[in-house]
């Protein structure tokens, strides 16, 4: 309860946090900020061209279909092994200085979450473009499906940053296991796709849900299945539970590790 | 806590593991677990203190003594193993200046990441931001990238930032450095200014002098305990003198091994003259006879030599000169300025120089010379032997020349 409300109280250090991040990126190149839009432009170009000419799939557009999955997979995989670094970066500050550990690991979501949002901007008017269904009642859900999202990559930031601390490896085995984690979550293909005994694996992946709900709003137009909502939540908040209080086991000792 | 603390320690304890080769790999971890030796250190051992509300302590110690890690246990950044800390009020460090700094960005932009590490939130920062610029005196170059200031231009607008945050509780950790001559008296005074608000403050510092200035109480920390505290000019003399028994301690101990070969092996260079009488050994005592050498300014010294007679010699002069380690001639004088006549010497012995050590803090040499006849040297040592000076006044220059001010503004 505590830590929340001096989270409150350092709230301007997350947001000019997040701002530096966003303006600094691109800060010495031509173009700017205008990366942020051009950068899954560019990807999206990519895909359509290897998914429509090279390996055509049996799924329609389907890089609309990949790329409303990609984006928000892209800021949760980020959030995984980018976020393991995030207090490790920034080790002269977190020893001199005082000030709520999980500011860190929140500014790196949170921008992070940002630059998707701004993906998303690209994406709606090519769905328009495409003339896909859009579906404003759907389309009400997306907000919620974004927090549940938000919360779940600041649940896995806190712990690999908190660890990576004390661990170095992490950071490099993380790189791996997210190779592994986006084969085990429905963004290449479908879930229907999945054989039946597999199927477990991706129920207990917190991030499956999220993603058919991202495909289900924006690649098919409807409103996401409540069972899938049901069981995004819960997993989202058992591995937020998780997170927190790893993390505030961990940063007591920040300082004398770095 | 009582009404009047802004801040109270109580007992706290605090070690670290110090390895011989800290492994943070996954691979070290569990290979080489049983290798990886490291020694427990304790850094504090029980510390207790008080500081009243407006209250200025300073914590003077050797290095490594406990005395950053307890202003980083007062930050927070670190927690104690046992025992309690309270603090009332917002507290900022003065420890790291420019966290957060993107060099790409501008000074103003920059003013906004830092102080909102500080815990400033955006109108907080606002009302401070005419201070904070001008204060810097950077107004030309505020919306340049920061990456374009000399460090001396960098430091000042971080110092700015953290002196205009107003903690009720600044803790400062050695950076009063910072800038010109000009700014850090401006960091001064501003630090008298804020003082006068009933900030509380707690310096780190091995400035006595940039202590006693501010401070009402010096806490002299000692391998994790509190060796003495009080007013700072009780604390810092006893402090001084202890520091100055150390450092004759060390120098016994390299001296001990090396002064009797140095005076055996006397070569060409160090010496000179015709050889007729010849120095066997010389020594420096204090006033009760006890060989040594470092010294405290104003402290009585005496230097015994001994001489060789290798012929006889009826009209001699003794010369001594004292030589700062830089080469700067101190002082310099003989036996003949000081009138004694007819010197004979014709069997070895012995003479005594006694001297009131008015030299200021440094190391001296010391250069020996004894004459024949009138300008003829039967023998000239140079840097024969050395001392060392030390002091808890803080006069500059090479002597401490007694003196006394009048004026009817004095009280």
């Amino acid at each position: 309860m505590n830590t929340i409300k001096e989270l409150y109280d350092y709230r301007e250090m997350i947001f000019s946090l997040v701002r530096r991040d966003l303006k600094g990126r691109y800060k010495g190149s031509v173009l700017g900020f205008l990366w942020t839009f051009l950068n899954p432009l560019l990807q999206l170009g990519v895909y359509t061209m290897v998914f429509s000419i090279i390996m055509r799939s049996d799924v329609e557009d389907y890089y609309l279909f990949l790329f409303v999955a990609l984006v928000p997979w892209i800021f949760f995989s980020t959030s995984l092994s980018g976020g393991a670094s995030c207090i490790w970066s920034q080790k002269e500050m977190v020893k001199k200085i005082y000030f709520p550990r999980e500011v860190l690991p929140i500014a790196f979501v949170t921008s992070q979450f940002v630059n998707m949002l701004l993906s998303f901007c690209v994406i709606f008017p090519i769905l328009i473009i495409n003339k896909k269904p859009i579906n404003i009642q759907a389309l009400c859900w997306l907000p919620f499906i974004m927090l549940i999202e938000y919360l779940l990559s600041l649940s896995v930031a806190m712990l690999t940053s908190g660890i990576t601390v004390y661990l170095r490896d992490v950071e490099y085995i993380l790189a791996i296991i997210v190779m592994a984690w986006q084969f085990l979550t429905p963004v290449l293909y479908s879930i229907e796709q999945v054989p039946e005994e597999l199927k477990v694996i991706f129920t207990l992946n917190p991030m499956s849900p999220i993603i058919i709900a991202y495909r289900d709003i924006l690649y098919y137009g409807k409103a996401p299945n409540a069972a899938t909502l049901m069981q995004a939540i819960i997993l989202g908040i058992i591995l937020l539970m998780i997170g927190c209080f790893s993390f505030s086991k961990l940063k007591k000792h920040f300082a004398e590790e770095l | 806590m009582k009404e009047q603390n802004a801040i109270e320690v109580t007992n706290i304890t605090k070690s670290f593991k110090i390895y011989q080769d800290k492994g943070n790999t996954l691979k070290e971890k569990i290979l080489f677990k049983n290798r990886r030796k490291y020694e427990e250190r304790k850094v504090l051992d029980g510390i207790s203190f008080e500081v009243k509300k407006g209250e200025a302590i300073g914590l003077i110690g050797s290095n490594g003594c406990g005395k950053s890690t307890t202003l980083k246990l007062l930050t927070k950044i670190m927690y104690p193993d046992s025992g309690k800390i309270e603090m009332k009020g917002r507290v900022s460090s003065l420890i790291e200046l420019g966290a957060g700094f993107h060099p790409d960005m501008s000074g103003r932009e920059n003013i906004y990441i830092n102080a909102s590490i500080f815990g400033l939130n955006k109108k907080e920062i606002d009302k401070r931001l005419e201070n904070i610029i001008a204060f810097s005196e950077l107004e030309e170059f505020i919306d340049n990238p920061v990456r374009t200031y000399s460090s001396g231009m960098y430091m000042r607008l971080a110092f700015s930032v953290a002196i205009n945050v107003d903690a009720d509780i600044l803790l400062i950790d050695e950076i009063l450095a910072v800038g010109d001559a000009n700014f850090q008296a401006k960091c001064f005074s501003k630090l008298r200014e804020i003082k006068t608000y009933g900030t509380t403050i707690v310096i780190v510092s091995h400035s006595l002098g940039q202590i006693e200035q501010i401070c009402e109480r010096s806490i002299w920390i000692q391998q994790g305990k509190i060796k003495m505290e009080g007013l700072p000019r009780d604390v810092h003399p006893e402090y001084m003198n202890y520091m100055g028994e150390k450092r004759q301690a060390i120098e016994k101990k390299t001296s001990d091994n090396s002064n009797k070969e140095v005076v055996a092996e006397k070569n060409e260079d160090t010496e000179s003259g015709n050889g007729k009488i010849k120095i066997s050994y010389i020594k420096i005592q204090d006033i009760s006879g006890e060989e040594k050498n470092v010294f405290r300014t104003e402290e009585m010294m005496k230097f015994v030599i001994g001489y060789k007679v290798y012929e006889e010699v009826m009209d001699s002069c003794f010369g001594i000169a004292i030589f700062r380690s830089d080469n700067i001639f101190c002082y310099g004088t003989n036996t003949r300025i000081d009138r004694f006549k007819n010197i004979r010497l014709l069997n070895d012995g012995e003479i005594v120089f006694e001297m009131k050590n008015t030299l200021l803090p440094g190391e001296y040499n010391i250069d020996v010379a004894i004459e024949s006849e009138m300008g003829i040297y039967a023998t000239y040592c140079k840097k024969i032997c050395k001392f060392i000076t030390y002091t808890d006044i803080e006069d500059i220059g090479v002597t401490r020349i007694e003196h006394k001010w009048e004026g009817s503004c004095f009280i």
